[in-house]
């Protein structure tokens, strides 16, 4: 009876514990987002493998369902003919998904010399494990040790986000559209700007400006970039269109909605600024030599 | 063991979790297969004692942490409340069968979305009490595959048994080896 007991005391104090270990590691979480301990980062070390080759396979599955969907509705009344026309159509297929692929990498090269920063490319692995933290994770074949907390990731569609966890090759991307990112925007036909703020309890991938005066005339369709303000992203950089004004807001800001530009459901490739864009040069007549950024790259 | 094996499928579970959007037509909310793990040792009173239920909870929600990019300790911390209540649930219901299996995947999902909101809230106020409208959609996939994972974890459990039977190592959660041992000699 009494072993009973001591057994179940032994047992209550093993979940109260496992209660506070949780709640412990919560407050520290909240005190410090974004820093992992070293415990973290091996976990993370290990788990990073399995997810890339989960994701690898999962993009060769859709390639292939793809691919036999196309094929279903061919008919062919030779079988030799229709053996050929398969081989014919799947070679065409594959390259044009290496077409695809090509192009993708084209652009993100494009956007890699015409943004005035040293950029490097991470490939997308895991999006949105969780629906209520909108944060997708990538592998960085290169630069490995370069990426640092707060720095910005792009795709020639725009504005993705910005690291939030760093874990050796892997790091944790917070996208736009989390509750907990924040950008500086404008919006450029009219000037006005604001804080853009990922919009939770939107079963899409939705923003909204903060902090947009009232008498700002914007309207739906409305491109909205980012202003350079922090330093951290380039200006200029597409971020997404206004889809909403939303009526009714009183006080001295409107209430916006706004749609990014980037699809974050198929985030394949993307960019990772690592170092800023060079500051203007103050006298533009004499040449120095290069810093950071565009020159580096070119 | 069982506690090891238990993990290595969570492991993987939450990595097809993680990944599953590039093949789901519906890109807003995926089954929550770490849940799922936390309501089998939660259910599941003969296997698993309380407290190794919790501790299971507690590794399988700090992973999915890392891997879904959440702050550390929200789905601990939650996941372990929730096999509290799955071990709470096995007192007044047995949970048994696909729709009972299904049902409990359903609302355990919805109340796991509010605990997992609740926490945010707090952690990082700036999310402010949004995203349950996704809570529905998720429970519904949850209880649709919940039955099915469920039905997994119970025959991993078997084969644990089965593989600890061999080597004489058969036990109860309650540290006694002679229950499983006889389930296994009438089962002969």
């Amino acid at each position: 009876m009494v072993g009973g007991s001591s057994k179940r005391l032994r047992e209550l104090a093993v979940v109260a514990a496992t209660l506070i270990v949780a709640l412990i590691a919560l407050r520290v979480s909240a005190r410090n987002p974004g820093e992992l301990s070293a415990l973290d980062r091996g976990i993370l070390r290990l788990v990073s493998p399995g997810q890339a080759a989960m994701s690898y396979v999962a993009r060769g599955i859709t390639g292939v369902a793809g691919r036999y969907v196309e094929l279903k509705g061919v008919r062919a009344e030779n079988e030799a003919l229709h053996r050929e026309n398969r081989q014919l159509r799947t070679e065409l297929m594959e390259m044009r998904r290496l077409a695809e692929e090509s192009g993708r990498y084209q652009r993100l090269l494009g956007l890699r010399d015409a943004t005035p920063a040293e950029m490097i490319a991470a490939r997308v692995i895991a999006v949105d494990a969780s629906p209520y933290f909108r944060v997708a994770r990538v592998d960085i074949d290169r630069g490995e040790g370069t990426v640092r907390r707060g720095m910005p990731v792009l795709t020639p569609e725009g504005v993705v986000g910005r690291i939030n966890r760093v874990a050796g090759k892997s790091s944790d991307v917070l996208l736009l559209v989390d509750p907990r990112s924040a950008l500086d925007v404008i919006v450029p036909r009219t000037g006005g700007r604001g804080i853009l703020r990922g919009k939770s309890g939107e079963n899409g991938y939705r923003c909204s400006i903060e902090y947009l005066a009232r008498g700002e005339p914007v309207k739906e369709g409305d491109a909205v970039v980012t202003s350079g303000v922090g330093g951290a992203f380039p200006r200029n950089l597409a971020v997404g269109h206004i889809t909403r004004i939303i009526p009714g807001a009183v006080g001295l800001y409107q209430d916006v909605e706004v749609t990014p530009d980037v699809d974050f459901a198929r985030l394949t490739d993307v960019l990772v600024v690592v170092a800023p864009p060079p500051a203007p040069d103050p006298d533009p007549g004499s040449h120095h030599t290069p810093g950071r950024g565009m020159a580096v790259i070119k | 063991m069982r506690s090891a094996a238990t993990l290595i499928v969570a492991y993987l579970l939450l990595i097809l979790q993680s990944t599953v959007l590039e093949l789901a037509p519906v890109h807003m909310a995926v089954p929550s297969f770490g849940l799922l793990v936390v309501l089998h040792v939660g259910l599941s009173t003969s296997k698993w004692t309380i407290s190794s239920a919790a501790v299971v909870a507690f590794v399988t929600g700090y992973l999915f942490d890392l891997v879904s990019g959440a702050p550390q300790g929200v789905h601990a911390f939650v996941f372990t409340l929730m096999a509290l209540f799955a071990r709470a649930l096995t007192t007044r219901v047995a949970v048994n069968g696909i729709v009972l299996g299904a049902a409990t995947s359903f609302v355990a999902s919805l109340l796991s979305s509010f605990l997992v909101v609740l926490v945010r809230a707090q952690v990082a106020p700036e999310g402010g009490w949004g995203g349950l409208r996704q809570a529905p959609l998720e429970a519904v996939l949850t209880g649709i595959v919940g039955p099915f994972v469920l039905s997994l974890f119970r025959r991993l459990d078997g084969r644990v048994d089965t593989a600890r039977s061999r080597v004489g190592l058969a036990r109860g959660p309650h540290g006694g080896g002679t229950s499983m041992s006889m389930s296994l000699t009438e089962r002969r």
